[in-house]
């Protein structure tokens, strides 16, 4: 280390460095790069002796770049390739009519509605029970550690219990999935709004009591709107857990169809590359979800004087 | 130099409030056998060392606490009723805007709790300077016209420029609406500026130590500051409070 190291080198970038556009996406775009040269290493490496083994087998002559071009494109890898898994996901995408039992849109959708009405119904008992625990000292007592406790058991051996017994009742379909998406995804918003319901300033309390507010007033005219921050804060992390939710809850219903249904499948039969796209869906279905509530929030924000 | 109308009816009448908190470290005594007539139309101002109960006594005649002992009638009646049958505006030492509203609709917020369905600017508070919004903060206590007017150290965190602009404001606000007016406050110009009647008080415990009568002329402007009687006045509060004063460690 010489002393000139300390001092900051001059700035040579070219005048496109400094671009606001480039200087945002280059980094992701050096990142998005890097995973995938990695996945494809670790593509190779992976498929290695599936794919030499099956060489071996046929006992006919080959070469090293052979077996290398095997493990970019085999039929069952442990590992699909990038490219493989984006040509399934596209194929999954657009080579079927959107309804079709083997087009990943209509798997989506299936998913998609069971994650908005578990999302729906989840953000209703949230704020439901944050309403509840705001108000009554007795309440937060009781339901805290009830709800808590309902977080500790694990979804996976909950989600086949709910499914039979709601099935016993006659519930099939959309509504045992959306409920095992709510269980989930009440919890983040429940303990959002408590927080954010109690968020209000003790002056701002006060000069409610000044006017002599009704609790009614202070609600939807305090604490509701001092909430809204920590309302879109717990939305976007219950979205993406009502999608888990959904997910989840399509395993033990024997896989008709949903996202969750194509990761069975694809697991049952060995087919990696199925999952894999499968998979790919799940993860741009939540981006779209957060996306989504990331816009609502800005819109609502600009309404509220955000800054 | 006082002649009180005997006329004038009574707004706060106060007879040997006290108030004691129970603390960690033991009980304290905010306010202690304290006793205060206004007259309507009045503006008085409390001035005292932090401590000695002056925001306190603003919050107990405006029924956000209660005190211990002592009677109060607040505009006729109890405390609490007259909260309830919202006779005063309160003026908190922070704006205490809601972000979320536009200035038009933090003024009518008040106006919307009281169930008035309809009643410039299309702003938010962080778009404004502290003198303004601290205006609007005042606008707000006054937009339903209370009787009273109850101002916790309002201009407090004003720089002296807006604080004397503000000062002047509020002097021209009480004169035309002749509002009652009670007033906390640090500053001694401020005090004395302002106000028909100073309570001097002194912490621990909380005690009126000086009623001070004090009437300039209506029209007064700034300069009456550096005048005589000015001065003299602001002598017997400065006297007032070093009194009152207890070094304690």
């Amino acid at each position: 280390m010489t002393s000139s190291s300390l001092t900051l080198p001059a700035r040579r970038a070219p005048s496109l460095f400094r671009h606001a556009i480039v200087e945002r996406y280059v980094p992701v775009a050096t990142m998005v790069l890097a995973l995938i040269a990695i996945w494809y290493v670790a593509a190779v490496a992976m498929n290695w002796t599936l794919v030499h083994d099956a060489f071996e087998r046929e006992e006919t002559p080959y070469t090293i770049s052979d077996v290398l071009a095997g493990t970019m494109d085999a039929e069952r890898p442990l590992l699909p390739a990038p490219h493989q898994v984006i040509n399934a996901f596209v194929d999954g995408v657009f080579g079927y009519p959107p309804l079709a039992p083997r087009s990943l849109i209509y798997h989506s959708l299936v998913t998609l509605s069971a994650t908005v009405l578990g999302f729906l119904l989840g953000a209703l008992f949230g704020i439901s029970l944050a309403l509840l625990i705001v108000h009554s000292r007795v309440l937060e007592r009781s339901l805290l550690p009830w709800i808590i406790c309902s977080q500790m058991v694990p979804v996976l051996a909950l989600a086949p219990i709910f499914i039979v017994v709601l099935g016993a009742i006659g519930l099939q379909g959309l509504l045992p999935k959306s409920i095992i998406s709510a269980y989930l995804c009440f919890f983040p918003i429940a303990i959002g709004m408590v927080k954010g319901f109690t968020s209000p300033d003790p002056l701002q309390i006060e000069l409610m009591r000044t006017w002599s507010a009704t609790p009614r007033q202070v609600l939807w005219k305090l604490r509701w709107p001092s909430a809204v921050p920590y309302l879109f804060a717990s939305l976007k992390v219950a979205i993406t857990i009502s999608l888990v939710g959904a997910i989840v809850a399509e395993l033990p219903t024997g896989g008709e169809a949903g996202i969750g249904a194509r990761l069975l499948s694809g697991s049952y039969y060995g087919q990696t590359i199925q999952l894999w796209a499968a998979l790919v869906a799940a993860a741009v279905l939540a981006s779209a979800l957060i996306a989504i509530v990331g816009l609502v929030e800005r819109g609502v924000n600009s309404r509220m004087g955000a800054h | 130099m006082s002649t009180e109308p005997a006329s004038k009816r009574l707004v706060v009448e106060a007879n040997a409030i006290s108030l004691r908190f129970e603390t960690a470290d033991g009980p304290v005594d905010a306010l202690s056998d304290v006793s205060l007539q206004v007259a309507e139309g009045e503006f008085v101002s409390f001035i005292g060392p932090s401590g000695c109960g002056k925001t306190t006594m603003l919050r107990v005649i405006a029924d956000l606490q209660q005190p211990t002992s002592g009677s109060l009638s607040v505009n006729g009646m109890t405390a609490e009723n007259a909260r309830l049958a919202r006779s005063y505006g309160y003026v908190f030492q922070a704006p205490a805007l809601f972000p979320w509203r536009t200035i038009e609709k933090n003024l009518k917020l008040p106006l919307e709790i009281m169930g008035f369905s309809d009643s410039e600017q299309r702003k938010f508070p962080w778009q404004l300077s502290g003198g303004m919004q601290q205006r609007v903060s005042i606008a707000r206590a006054l937009s339903f016209d209370p009787a009273m007017l109850l101002m916790d150290e309002p201009f407090g965190a004003l720089d002296e420029i807006v604080r004397d602009h503000l000062n002047e404001q509020l002097l021209q606000l009480w004169k035309s609406t002749e509002k009652t007016v009670l007033f906390v406050t640090h500053s001694i110009p401020e005090a004395v500026f302002l106000s028909t009647k100073i309570v001097v008080m002194s912490p621990r415990p909380g005690r009126i130590i000086d009623v001070i009568d004090c009437n300039f002329p209506a029209d007064r402007s700034l300069e009456i500051r550096e005048t005589p009687e000015f001065l003299k006045i602001a002598q017997r509060v400065r006297n007032g409070l070093r009194a009152g004063h207890s070094y304690d460690e």
